[in-house]
């Protein structure tokens, strides 16, 4: 099979994809708030965020669909690893060189225990 | 004719002619620049061609005919020692140099000190033509900080804005420590088997494989890590890469984290150290860093808002894909699905080179044309720049991995190979695409979206800066029509030859 | 036992990664680049030394090289200490540099202050 790829693989694989997202963007459809899918005022569903909400210094953004809003249910969900993988780069020339010593280190370790 | 040194002489000459050229007028200047490049490119063409038609290691003595010392039955000069992968690696390099330095005469026509612009990207280009047409690790080690001080350099040149300078002097600090770690490993090397010669030092390592070796290895791969830009130290280059000008992030990205990084890791690793370590331990080290690299860098893109950080923590991303690719082809040495992949490793650094060159010219069409690159600011794009946003939107589905294009075969003999040798890693490398893609989806979104006020007033970049994206695009469709013909073809080839440790010293050592 | 010059260089690469980790001032910093360096030319030069039959090594460089019947010192370690260091000069003359220009702009050579780019 090395190579050759099936075009109905890729349909199943496709098939399930969509089921999937599906299923989560009903999952994150209902975890937040403000979404109106009918009536007056109706809002339409893209975000976890609440579209009418004004975010400070952001005011003259309101209605479009910026990079900030477009920010789906699956992100929302695991936010608490993109916040602590944002805290590791603090940006400190000296935490860059302890990873570099720290990669090193690891190597070395891997190498002399089983190289 | 030997073509060989014909990569290194012109680019040389162009470097050192291209100020004295630059005293008859600004056209002048641009026109030797994109000469000398596009020779340059022919000549890696040809080289490519005379490499892959005979499938043969060509091998060139700096100063004599053979690389054996008068009289003494070990090679004791400088040689420079071509497979199928450099060759590659080499025509990829001088094709998408070209492209950029077509790219900067419309984009940096507003700089001033461009003659010493022009002469750094010549200077960029030799560095990484350098390093891989190596067979000596110390010349390696010159012209890797050849490539590092230009690209230092380069990051730093808009010396006038603090992103600039803050990012050079961070990628500058670090790296050179780096450097001076790869340096400390060759100089262990050399004291343990007093030579330089790559070949003759794997055969000599494979007699007597010492402490010394490994801690010199570790120092090697450690440092080559940093240069490849791979998690942990993956931080210079989500700072060094957005803040260059965009001309010179499309090669930072596409080409020096690869030339100076991944290839020369394959080399060491397959051609150095291939008959001596435990392939399988170093493997798994690649493995482990590659499967963070994945996770980490195509996590990071999500949540950027800057365009070309995003880009930057995407090319993190991909390189865990190649060095995920070269793990596996270390830790499966010698059977099928290491061979597999390993071409998928070489087949997606060429296509991530062409992808991300042109992404970031994308984004550097946007940041000429509205001067911001924050992606809050761009809602709506489409209206007004259709062609670049079609260009962007080829490089997204590309990268994404999307079938009727490049990205995915490369992807697919990764994820094939990955899933084979441990069903987990290929889950790994599913999960790292699945957030590539919500990061790219979230710039189109962005782009497609309503326009707003402020993107109204955009017009479309000039024919300069048009064209070589456009030719990215053909390459990325062009390469995507004939994948399996490549992947066979070319890239399987040249991963079998990369794994012909044997080979590769004996076309130095000679039938000794 | 290990020679003490190999000792002797070591030291200097760990003294300059210390500085690296705990300094903050940028001038510290490119001098800590140039003694790790240091460290390395040390460790490269005392390879190509040989001590053969208590008589002391001649330097290729000396001149009427051909008439020394004593033993040599290797003359390749000396070749690549060469290159290192002029590669040392060019990254020291950039570094400082870039140092002029970042005091111009942050207005402080202290290096925890260049933390704006994050995240």
């Amino acid at each position: 099979m090395f190579g050759y790829w099936d075009a109905l693989y890729f349909v199943y694989v496709f098939i399930i994809g969509l089921i999937i997202a599906y299923l989560l963007m009903k999952w994150a459809e209902r975890a937040s708030s403000g979404t109106r899918r009918e009536g007056e005022g109706a809002k339409i569903f893209l975000s976890g965020e609440d579209q009418d909400r004004v975010i400070p210094d952001f005011e003259h953004f309101r209605g479009y669909f910026t990079g900030r809003h477009v920010m789906w249910g699956l992100i929302r969900g695991i936010n608490r690893m993109f916040i602590a993988f944002r805290r590791e780069h603090t940006g400190l020339l000296g935490d860059y060189v302890s990873y570099l010593l720290i990669t090193i280190a690891l190597v070395l370790g891997a190498l002399i225990i089983w190289g | 004719m030997n073509v060989l040194p014909f990569v290194i002489i012109i680019p040389l000459l162009g470097v050192f002619s291209l100020p004295l050229v630059g005293l008859v007028g600004k056209k002048a200047r641009e026109a030797w620049a994109l000469l000398i490049s596009g020779a340059t490119l022919g000549v890696t063409s040809k080289l490519l061609y005379n490499v892959w038609s005979t499938k043969e290691t060509l091998v060139y003595t700096l100063g004599a005919k053979s690389p054996m010392g008068q009289g003494v039955g070990f090679p004791v000069r400088i040689v420079w020692e071509v497979d199928l992968l450099s060759a590659i690696m080499a025509f990829t390099i001088a094709f998408v140099a070209f492209l950029a330095v077509a790219y900067s005469i419309e984009y940096m026509r507003h700089d001033t000190g461009l003659e010493k612009y022009y002469v750094l990207i010549l200077v960029l280009e030799l560095g990484m033509l350098g390093i891989v047409l190596t067979g000596d690790i110390f010349n390696f080690y010159v012209f890797l900080e050849i490539m590092s001080i230009a690209s230092y350099a380069l990051v730093a040149f808009r010396n006038d804005t603090w992103e600039g300078i803050e990012a050079g002097i961070k990628y500058m600090f670090v790296g050179s420590l780096a450097s001076s770690f790869i340096l400390l490993g060759i100089a262990l090397l050399y004291g343990q088997y007093g030579t330089l010669t790559m070949a003759y030092l794997a055969e000599k390592m494979a007699a007597n494989f010492t402490l010394t070796a490994k801690i010199a290895l570790a120092f090697l791969i450690g440092g080559l890590l940093f240069k490849s830009g791979a998690v942990p130290v993956h931080m210079w280059l989500a700072d060094a890469h957005p803040a260059a000008p965009s001309s010179i992030s499309a090669m930072l990205s596409g080409l020096v984290i690869k030339a100076g990084g991944v290839y020369v890791i394959a080399r060491i690793a397959f051609s150095v150290f291939g008959m001596a370590v435990n392939l399988r331990t170093l493997g798994w080290v690649i493995i482990f860093f590659a499967c963070l690299t994945l996770i980490v860098g195509n996590a990071m893109a999500v949540v950027q808002t800057d365009m070309k950080r995003l880009l930057a923590f995407s090319s993190v991303g991909q390189i865990g894909y190649i060095l995920l690719g070269l793990g596996i082809g270390l830790a499966a040495y010698g059977t099928k699905v290491g061979e597999i992949a390993t071409a998928g490793a070489i087949y997606h650094t060429v296509n991530h080179a062409i992808m991300k060159a042109l992404l970031f010219m994308v984004a550097g069409a946007v940041l000429h044309e509205l001067g911001t690159k924050d992606l809050n600011e761009l809602s709506g794009l489409a209206k007004t720049m259709p062609k670049t946003t079609f260009a962007f939107i080829v490089g997204a589905a590309a990268i994404i991995g999307l079938p009727p294009l490049n990205g995915f075969a490369s992807k697919w003999l990764l994820y094939e190979s990955s899933a084979l040798f441990n069903p987990f890693l290929g889950a790994i490398a599913i999960i790292g695409t699945a957030f590539c893609t919500a990061a790219y989806i979230r710039v189109l979104y962005t782009f497609l979206g309503r326009p707003s006020e402020r993107v109204m007033k955009a017009k479309e970049p000039g024919m300069a800066m048009l064209l070589p994206m456009f030719i990215l695009v053909g390459a990325i469709i062009l390469m995507g029509l004939f994948p399996w013909q490549i992947s066979k073809g070319v890239m399987i080839p040249a991963a079998s030859m990369l794994a012909n440790i044997k080979g590769y010293v004996l076309a130095v050592m000679g039938g000794v | 036992m290990i020679p003490f010059q190999f000792i002797t260089a070591f030291l200097l690469i760990f003294m300059g990664v210390y500085a690296f980790l705990y300094k903050r001032n940028l001038l510290k910093l490119i001098l800590a680049l140039d003694v790790i360096d240091s460290g390395i030319h040390l460790l490269l030069i005392s390879f190509g030394y040989r001590l053969e039959n208590n008589v002391l090594p001649t330097a290729p460089i000396y001149t009427g090289y051909e008439t020394v019947k004593a033993p040599m010192v290797g003359p390749l370690p000396q070749a690549l200490v060469l290159t290192s260091i002029v590669i040392g000069v060019c990254v020291l003359s950039l570094a400082v540099a870039l140092t002029i220009n970042a005091y111009r702009h942050y207005g402080s050579l202290d290096v925890n202050k260049l933390r704006r780019l994050r995240g």
